[in-house]
């Protein structure tokens, strides 16, 4: 409470007196000054066509850059558009450990702090809407107001996800763990992507405040991975905007993966606990408004090595099958088992073994089966099983065939919630 | 004659009668001593399993890897109950060592007083083992899944050679906690330990070469390990 009463003191000084704020940019960054420019002015070009009678106010957390990113930034936005800045690193607002290892495709290093930093703001000044963007993309262009800050500042949307055009395959994690795991429990087909830009309305801004996601527990897992989650759980009014094309920049070994892997699995499994009142009653699966373009599947990305996933998934079984005892059940096990014994090009995890696997996991992590990380890691050589099987499933097919893999996915979460259920009631 | 014979008769006989009414309560207090450690060691076994159930001790040991530990060595208990008997024997062990002091006899003399004495090591050296065991199997645990997903082939060996690791250091300073045999103790740890490390550095680099190269290589310049790895967040 005190950091957040710092954040505010510190902005209003720069503030000064200046009236009734209706719309707030926040700009998370972090050495970001050969990016920001063009996202500044793409922003600004965007609401002056969305809401252009409206008072704006940028407000840019940096993780300590040492390349002028905050002078850029005051520069990008000019005289007419008032900036605050604050800094969540040593000696800034936010002292102390940052969680580093919460990784974003932002780069930016504490990104929770200055989400809370910006949604701190925002309910100190009543904002009407927040728009926050990342500092790094080179694909924002100023549409992305029309469908992040429009439908909050007309339309009384209270959320607006990103959703984006991704080659084939990419963005597998969300496809095939949390975006179906979500939709079954929580009832709402979000496809749960993540980064980006973010639109939010004040009152949601001020809703997670009063969550209990900042420090403990939730705080270990990034902020992408818990924001779509929490204004689903909450029953706020939910949309997803299409953003265009995602652009990737790196890619992630086998560490990184199971470290990802662990925050976003991580994140819903520890939702779960809290809102068990929301999804355990919910049954079935609705659509979400979707603003901007229509979504498409994308188009065919680079070559996926299958052999190295099903190498994973085999090493796994070979080397990890004593943890996998403790965290599934005989009948998950025996069907996983049997999938060691097929050739790389014939490899198979079936859909229902799959859910099932992810249900068994979920309930170990309840019942705190096994060190949690340690838990949340292991999942991933049967990861990399069950986006291999997706891969070798439909890589002949088009591009509509692999959002069909994923919609029977989705289908089958849903089908397989009772099982799920009924073994967490009784844990 | 007759006189003498039968005072050294009636002398014995008094003696032994004397030393027997001497020995008899000592003996009583040994067989109290025994059913007063029976019943306390019972009360202390039943608390310990009330109070680490209400902790959910075994679900921590599982956490830990502990259980599934003791499994292998073919301890098909869970931890609570292990601590619970342990606890019972050392209470009763207590109350007997006690029983034997108070028979008074030359050989078990200052008995209670040297284990006294040695209570505290050995409490402190049994709690470096249990403390020790789990962190060999935690580290051990971490080690083997962040192996395996590096898909490092020789994951197993890496993990065992940890736990070992772990588990040869908590020996040695159980050891040197209990006194024994200190000096070889640390000598030989420190012998083995330099032993390993030299003979890794000598596996490394002659043997190596190439491996550490390329891993230093990846590390260091970001080099990509798998060019057509896809995003898949």
């Amino acid at each position: 409470m005190t950091m957040t009463k710092t954040v505010w003191r510190e902005v209003r000084e720069q503030l000064g007196d200046r009236g009734k704020i209706e719309v707030l940019v926040g700009i998370p960054t972090f050495n970001n000054a050969k990016t920001v420019e063009p996202v500044v002015k793409a922003v600004k070009a965007g609401i002056s066509k969305v809401c252009p009678h409206a008072s704006v106010l940028v407000v840019n957390a940096d993780a300590g850059s040492q390349d002028g990113t905050p002078e850029t930034i005051k520069q990008a936005a000019g005289p007419d558009i008032p900036t605050a800045f604050v800094q969540h690193l040593e000696g800034g607002f936010f002292p102390g450990p940052i969680s580093l290892h919460a990784l974003s495709e932002s780069g930016v290093p504490g990104r929770e702090h200055a989400f809370r930093a910006f949604f701190t703001v925002a309910e100190e000044l009543q904002v009407k809407a927040c728009v926050v963007v990342d500092a790094n993309l080179r694909y924002l262009t100023s549409d992305w107001m029309e469908v992040l800050l429009r439908p909050v500042v007309e339309k009384g949307v209270d959320y607006v996800a990103p959703l984006f055009r991704r080659a084939r395959y990419e963005g597998s994690l969300t496809n095939c763990i949390i975006y179906p795991l979500s939709r079954a429990l929580y009832g709402k087909q979000m496809r749960y992507q993540s980064g980006g830009g973010y639109g939010f309305s004040g009152k949601l801004a001020s809703l997670y405040l009063t969550k209990n996601v900042w420090e403990g527990e939730g705080a270990r897992y990034g902020i992408d991975s818990w924001l779509t989650t929490v204004a689903v759980a909450e029953g706020c009014e939910v949309s997803q905007g299409f953003l265009g094309t995602k652009i990737h920049d790196g890619t992630l070994n086998g560490i990184e993966l199971s470290l990802l892997l662990a925050q976003a699995v991580g994140a819903l499994f520890h939702l779960m606990e809290g809102y068990q009142d929301v999804w355990e009653g919910s049954t079935g699966s609705s659509p979400v408004p979707q603003f901007g373009p229509p979504y498409e599947p994308g188009p065919e990305g680079a070559a996926v090595n299958v052999e190295r996933m099903v190498r994973g998934f085999q090493q796994g079984l070979r080397d990890l099958l004593p943890i996998w005892e403790i965290i599934l059940v005989p009948e998950t096990l025996d069907g996983i088992l049997s999938l060691g014994l097929v050739e790389a090009e014939e490899f198979r995890f079936p859909a229902a073994l799959w859910v099932q696997t992810i249900y068994d996991f979920a309930l170990a992590y309840h019942e705190k089966a096994l060190h949690r990380e340690h838990l949340l890691k292991s999942l991933t050589p049967l990861y990399l099983g069950r986006t291999a099987s997706l891969v070798l499933e439909t890589r002949e097919g088009t591009p509509e065939d692999v959002e069909r893999a994923i919609e029977t996915l989705c289908e089958t979460f849903e089908s397989m919630k009772p099982y799920f259920t009924h073994r967490w009631r009784f844990s | 004659m007759s006189i003498l014979w039968q005072e050294a008769m009636l002398e014995t006989f008094r003696e032994t009668t004397l030393r027997i009414a001497h020995l008899l309560p000592n003996l009583l207090a040994l067989l109290t001593f025994l059913a007063l450690g029976l019943v306390a060691g019972w009360l202390v076994k039943f608390f310990f399993l009330r109070v680490l159930r209400a902790f959910r001790f075994d679900a921590l040991c599982e956490r830990f890897g502990l259980g599934s530990a003791l499994a292998k060595t073919g301890k098909h208990q869970v931890p609570s109950h292990l601590i619970g008997r342990l606890s019972f024997w050392l209470v009763f062990l207590l109350f007997a060592f006690m029983g034997i002091d108070a028979l008074d006899l030359t050989a078990t003399a200052n008995m209670m007083s040297v284990i006294i004495g040695f209570f505290p090591q050995m409490l402190a050296a049994v709690l470096l083992l249990f403390f020790g065991m789990l962190l060999a199997n935690f580290i051990a645990e971490a080690a083997l899944i962040a192996t395996v997903n590096a898909q490092i082939q020789e994951a197993r060996i890496i993990a065992s050679f940890i736990r070992w690791g772990v588990l040869i250091f908590t020996a040695a300073m159980v050891l040197t906690q209990l006194g024994i045999a200190k000096e070889i103790v640390v000598a030989a740890f420190s012998i083995m330990f330099g032993g390993v490390m030299l003979a890794l550095a000598i596996a490394i680099g002659l043997g190596g070469q190439s491996i550490a190269n390329d891993v230093l290589e990846q590390r260091l310049r970001r080099k990509k390990v798998e060019q057509d790895e896809m995003s898949h967040i």
